[in-house]
């Protein structure tokens, strides 16, 4: 079993060969029990998986993603963190700011800030001084193909430009872990594809951690292991052919 | 951009709610100002009226309760005279006193013989002339609100006097007086004999000790204390209660400013739970993010304030061109007084900010990111 220690916090020996994150007889139930959304879940994620979470609607997908962030709690079960349990808030608080990324479906980016001010804000919350923050906000954006659009209001842009922002603000940290909560569920298929391809990308030339959920199977195939859920349960946790595409590289 | 940069686009986003807050806090700054200010007012132009007339004691009935309350026979000027160490005694009877249907003035009756008459600043006309009756001195202000000149005849508690002199006394409440002969004012209140106090100076000022000792001579007549004009204001029930209504209006104005502020934010925090639901999501501290809500509130706070004062200062300029005001009292905001105020106004605004940003970081992100 894995060393315990307190939130993911120090490091040891046992950081080294766990998993990133693990989760570890995980239920998650609403409204007192009558609802319940994951069912004494098990699952472990390496460092540098790609992983995709496929299901259909109201199967668990999105639960488990919240806990794998810790936006949400478990009724019962601990998640790990390379190893450690994380149970408190600012355990979670510290692991969002430092090592995992996060890309919704519906952007949720701030409207009345500005594309680089929307990156800045994740490096807000570390504390960073002003000229730091601009300079490696801008560098992401650059990355991301939005060189042009730093000082637009964020309202002003495509839905795959907003993702692009939105992957931006995620990545802007270094994230060990990258989650994507159907990144493509809002976007035209020529965006999907485009961010999709931005995502992977990456992920491959970074070498960071991928959950990816989604409703399209092909997508799914992309990355080296499908999860399925049903009914809050993992029914199949399958690998792909090999990846990677493109060789892991560290930026 | 910062957690400041952040918050002003916040309360930018609703422009007519944000300005109505702050004109909200402004107008319950500028009003506890304004009362706090105005009761301060009326005490400090009345002690300096009573510095005016160069007192070191006034003595007053024992146990009145305000300047106009208490009565003393008038023989004990006479008996506080020859105590040692007091140079100059002056018995007065002091009323507010009818003039006409509808108006009423401060009216003072002075003994013939009273060292009072020799400080009168004259600007025109004299001064009553020994055992000269039902004449009368007016202050500039009042000649002026009452409409009256030398010559002129005044009306006063249903007698008429003849006004002889309007004096020009610098202080708003001596301005605003009329001086009559102690005899004729006795007569006309029907209260013969009696006066309400006595101006005492003593040989040496500026003792503490003379003074002290003046002092009890003087109470150890009986029935009556000497006091200097700040503790005769400080011991004055009229003014106790003026005092205490301002300061619990204003208290009620700057609690209403912080709901103001409560209100707003608890209305901005829950339009934007998701966008708080992500700063959460992000990596942003529970501290994070109350700071950057309670930022909110003191910018708000702080603009009102500025906007209060700004009230209050421009109200102690045009209050003096206003009557009804000016010829009564002078209204002077000072840093003493504002301070107090605006300390208040932000730790209720504080306290009026924390609460929506508690609440907001109760909440689970992921639930926050589930609202619209």
């Amino acid at each position: 079993m894995f060393q315990v220690a307190e939130d993911g916090a120090a490091s040891g020996a046992s950081a080294d060969t766990a998993p990133l994150i693990a989760l570890c007889g995980i239920s998650r139930i609403h409204d007192g029990g009558a609802i319940a959304a994951l069912k004494n879940v098990d699952l472990q994620i390496e460092a540098g998986d790609l992983v995709a979470i496929v299901g259909a609607s109201g199967s668990g997908k999105s639960s488990l993603v919240n806990l794998l962030c810790g936006i949400d709690y478990p009724s019962a079960g601990t998640v790990l963190w390379e190893g450690r349990p994380v149970r408190s808030q600012q355990g979670w608080t510290r692991l969002r700011r430092n090592s995992i990324g996060i890309v919704f479906q519906e952007f949720n980016l701030v409207a009345t800030l500005t594309v680089l001010e929307n990156v800045e804000l994740a490096l807000l919350g570390r504390g960073m001084p002003a000229a730091q923050r601009r300079t490696r906000a801008a560098a992401v954006l650059e990355r991301v193909g939005l060189r042009l659009r730093f000082n637009h209001l964020v309202t002003k842009l495509s839905g795959g430009e907003r993702q692009r922002v939105a992957i931006a603000r995620a990545i802007v940290n270094e994230p060990k872990l990258l989650l994507a909560d159907e990144p493509t569920g809002n976007l035209d298929s020529s965006s999907a594809a485009n961010v999709t391809d931005l995502i992977f990308e990456l992920c491959g030339k970074t070498g960071m951690t991928l959950i990816l959920v989604t409703h399209d199977d092909a997508l799914a195939a992309r990355c080296a292991r499908t999860i399925r859920i049903r009914d809050g349960a993992i029914v199949q946790n399958a690998a792909h052919a090999a990846w990677p595409a493109e060789p892991a590289a560290t930026p | 951009m910062n957690l400041i940069g952040l918050a002003l686009r916040n309360l930018k986003r609703r422009p007519i709610r944000t300005s109505l807050s702050i004109l909200g806090i402004g107008l319950a700054v500028g009003s506890a100002l304004a009362l706090i200010s105005l009761s301060r007012s009326i005490k400090d132009s009345t002690r300096d009226g009573m510095d005016e007339m160069g007192d070191d004691l006034i003595v007053m009935q024992k146990g009145a309760s305000d300047i106009f309350g208490g009565f003393i026979p008038e023989p004990t000027v006479g008996r506080i005279a020859a105590i040692p160490g007091i140079v100059r005694v002056s018995g007065e009877l002091m009323m507010f006193a009818p003039s006409g249907p509808d108006k009423s003035i401060i009216a003072l009756g002075w003994p013939d013989a009273s060292y009072l008459w020799k400080k009168v600043p004259l600007r025109e006309g004299r001064v009553p002339e020994a055992a000269e009756r039902r004449v009368a001195v007016l202050g500039d202000t009042a000649a002026a609100s009452l409409g009256k000149k030398p010559g002129d005849e005044l009306e006063l508690l249903g007698e008429t006097f003849r006004v002889v002199g309007i004096a020009n006394y610098t202080t708003i409440v001596n301005r605003g007086m009329v001086l009559v002969p102690l005899i004729d004012l006795q007569e006309a209140s029907y209260r013969p004999r009696q006066i309400t106090v006595i101006h005492v100076n003593v040989e040496h000022r500026s003792g503490r000790l003379e003074l002290r000792h003046a002092r009890e001579a003087i109470e150890a007549l009986g029935n009556v204390t000497a006091s200097t004009a700040n503790e005769v204001l400080n011991n004055d029930r009229n003014f106790a209660i003026l005092e205490a209504v301002s300061l619990a209006v204003s208290i009620i104005a700057v609690a209403m400013s912080a709901l103001n502020v409560l209100n707003a934010l608890v209305m901005a925090t829950q339009e934007r739970t998701r966008e708080i639901g992500i700063f959460a999501a992000i990596g942003w501290s529970s501290t994070r993010i109350m700071m950057s809500i309670v930022i909110e509130g003191i910018m708000m706070c702080a603009i009102g304030c500025v906007l209060g004062v700004l009230l209050s200062l421009l109200s102690a300029v045009a209050f003096p061109y206003i009557p009804a005001i000016g010829n009564l009292i002078s209204f002077k905001p000072s840093v003493g007084l504002i301070a107090p105020v605006l300390a208040a106004a932000f730790s209720l605004c504080i306290l009026g900010s924390l609460f929506p940003a508690w609440r907001a970081v109760r909440m689970l992100p992921a639930e926050a990111l589930r609202r619209l």
